[in-house]
């Protein structure tokens, strides 16, 4: 299959992580993966390619409006590419009637100026098939394909057992990992599950070990945000403080599985959104490549239909604290669930899976 | 003939007024004209539709920026509407080369910017209008079209005056003429005035990304100056409030863009300011008033000796009602939104 892949690839953000290993593993396979536009420095391992009549397929991987390239672009895209050839992944859920969870909700207006019907009649003019990364979507004519999936390859420490991985884990000094925790990932309609798991694990903060949170505009609001009283980017400075947790710009994509093996724990959060109609991230799969243990502040239906059942013991529910004081007294317990869940991933979400449904999805 | 504008919508500023008046002008003459979009209420007068089907042209009208262009609305309406249907509005002058006035107010800050906007522009139409009687570009069509419309006419008396004089427009590119000229001539009389209000947006402030795209230099102001003068800013008003804004005020003044004076760019303010209970007063060369305004309108130029020429205003109303209505005549004959949709269609149909 040759796949163009039309999105705006981004080093920090969006589904940048999956798009280049589209593209690594899909050569492996004997697929012909590139992306639109023309070949760009700061991805030199990534193939670009505007000759559209090349490819048999164009994927809009759309997670915001401006994912669709600008004009000229677009134009030599659409003319060259039929209809019935073009297909939108809608990272968002943007292709649903309007939902609104908290201060999160797939149209939001106020950004980016598109009211809810355009995504709808815009999905519809562009493309003939939308795929969303849910396992449930919402609408019957949309189809479901996750896009982001686990690559046992990328695994920072492949261990043999969880007594191996325990022990690494439960070094001290210099072998030791340097942070308690570590959450990579942008304040983007997060702050409210942060905040609960924050109080929850201070009282543990001294034998955690350092926190850092690493991504864009945890510092302070934005200006522009706070000047159009926009939800869904707060931060509380003070309580980060209280916590003495070490705040960061966004670290690039093809750094963060290492950086979060830094931490001896990893929280893997999604939007209230996503929670709600079942979207998984990069991320969801990403972080079981770091050598760190997950921790899944997830839907329980969620971890249980995408990480399998050996999973459970890793998503906390209520009771954060009780939990990581557990998993830090008996660690190969929980090591034990993250690589039997490895192994699940591997078998079930491995990006030569995707390739196979999304084959199917294309053909279909 | 039925055409849809396309534009990114704000009801505080931009072209919305004019969409309006061009809607209530298409139904007297029998052309059908809408706004892309779906009903809203706090666009009062303005018809909706997004069956591309149902028109035979489309307009995209362009300010500064293109960021509500975004591929996902592009595309539908590439998918959609053929090229020979559309055409571009290029309010702002931004489809011509590099135009920097004294170094301060510019169509665009590099090279990069221009050949980004002509590229937009080229992959839309082949028809790109500006409405200027003068473009610089050969290929341009000139049309004028902003108007006088008369059904906005708010009648005298009809506002109570809490101000001498009214500024009512955004602090875009304002700041040098508002304080190397304006400001300078009203303190010289300020203990001989009432109230002065400015109405808009960035008159006490700077937007948030400002410095970033570095455009700091477009929102200048004077809050300590301002204290000085006593001059009250209020916020910005929807479109359907412009009319009566300004009618709060026994002189308005217009400032312009110094880079929409040099093209000679055209804007809805021209004409909205002699809809109004007042009497307004134009910062603009006498020449170029009276090109807009007919022989009257350079009594109503502000140039020179602003302070006097404010202060004959407020003092001889009767005798500046007069010029004004006389204007209004001029406005009403060579400018109307008849006129205008006449001119667009011709344009279309070229």
């Amino acid at each position: 299959m040759r796949l163009l892949f039309v999105s705006r690839l981004d080093r920090s953000a969006r589904a940048v992580a999956a798009i280049t290993r589209f593209a690594a593993i899909g050569k492996r396979l004997g697929h012909e993966v590139a992306v639109f536009g023309e070949p760009r420095q700061d991805f030199e391992s990534v193939p670009h390619s505007v000759d559209v009549n090349a490819f048999d397929f164009a994927l809009f991987v759309v997670y915001e409006a401006w994912d669709f390239p600008e004009l000229p672009h677009l134009a030599h895209l659409l003319d060259r590419m039929p209809k019935e050839r073009r297909v939108i992944v809608d990272c968002t859920g943007t292709y649903n009637e309007t939902i609104t969870v908290e201060h999160d909700s797939n149209h939001l207006e106020q950004l980016n100026g598109h009211q809810g019907w355009e995504w709808v009649e815009g999905f519809d003019a562009v493309a003939k098939k939308v795929l969303q990364p849910t396992l449930t979507p919402l609408r019957n004519d949309v189809g479901s394909f996750l896009l982001f999936g686990y690559d046992p390859l990328a695994v920072a420490r492949p261990y043999r057992s969880a007594q191996e991985a325990s022990k690494a884990w439960s070094a001290r000094g210099d072998a030791g990992k340097p942070h308690g925790i570590v959450y990579v990932g942008h304040n983007w309609q997060r702050w409210t599950q942060l905040r609960r798991f924050f109080e929850a694990v201070e009282p543990l903060k001294d034998r955690l070990g350092p926190i850092q949170l690493r991504g864009w505009a945890w510092d302070q609001r934005p200006d522009w945000a706070v000047e159009h009283g926009f939800a869904g980017v707060d931060v509380d400075p003070d309580l980060l403080k209280r916590l003495g947790v070490e705040v960061g710009g966004p670290i690039p994509f093809d750094e963060v599985i290492e950086w979060q093996g830094r931490a001896r724990f990893c929280p893997i959060f999604h939007r209230p959104l996503f929670n709600q109609l079942g979207l998984v991230t990069n991320r969801t799969f990403e972080t079981f490549c770091s050598d760190t243990i997950p921790l899944l502040m997830l839907p329980h239906a969620l971890v249980g239909a995408i990480y399998g059942r050996d999973a459970l013991p890793l998503a906390p529910g209520d009771d954060v604290r009780g939990r990581l004081e557990d998993m830090m007294r008996r660690p190969e317990v929980y090591w034990d669930a993250v690589l039997k869940t490895r192994d699940h991933l591997a078998a079930r979400h491995s990006y030569e899976r995707r390739f196979e449904e999304l084959v199917a999805a294309l053909e279909s | 003939m039925n055409i849809l504008f396309i534009m990114d919508r704000r009801a505080n500023a931009g072209s919305i007024q004019a969409i309006a008046s061009y809607v209530r002008a298409g139904d007297d003459l029998g052309h059908t004209i809408a706004l892309y979009g779906h009903p809203d209420a706090k666009y009062a007068g303005i018809r909706w539709s997004t069956d591309f089907g149902m028109f035979d042209h489309v307009v995209f009208v362009c300010e500064f920026g293109l960021g509500w262009m975004s591929g996902l609305r592009m595309s539908r309406i590439l998918s959609q509407v053929p090229r020979g249907k559309r055409a571009v509005l290029d309010a702002d002058g931004m489809y011509n080369p590099i135009v920097s006035v004294d170094g301060y107010d510019r169509n665009h800050h590099n090279d990069g910017s221009r050949v980004f906007w002509g590229a937009h522009c080229d992959a839309l139409t082949d028809k790109i209008f500006q409405p200027t009687r003068e473009p610089i570009q050969a290929s341009v069509i000139p049309v004028p079209f902003y108007g006088y419309d008369s059904a906005l006419r708010l009648e005298p008396g009809s506002r109570p005056k809490r101000f001498d004089i009214v500024h009512v427009g955004h602090n875009w590119w304002r700041w040098r003429e508002v304080s190397t000229s304006l400001l300078p001539a009203i303190e010289r009389i300020r203990r001989h005035l009432d109230g002065i209000g400015f109405v808009g947006l960035w008159w006490d402030m700077i937007p948030a990304g400002a410095r970033e795209q570095n455009l700091e230099i477009a929102f200048g102001f004077d809050t300590e100056w301002f204290r000085r003068l006593s001059i009250e800013v209020k916020p910005a008003v929807p479109f359907t409030d412009v009319v009566s804004a300004m009618s709060e005020g026994r002189v308005n003044i217009m400032t312009q863009r110094p880079l929409f004076r040099r093209l000679k760019l055209l804007t809805a303010k021209y004409f909205e300011i002699f809809c109004a209970d007042t009497i307004p007063l134009v910062m603009l060369d006498p020449d170029h008033a009276e090109s807009v305004y007919g022989p009257c309108g350079r009594e109503l130029a502000l140039h020179g000796d602003i302070s006097d020429k404010l202060l004959d205003a407020i003092q001889k109303p009767d005798k500046y009602q007069q010029i004004v209505e006389e204007v209004r005549r001029h406005l009403g004959a060579h400018h109307s939104y008849h006129n205008r949709t006449h001119d667009l269609v011709e344009a279309l149909r070229a």
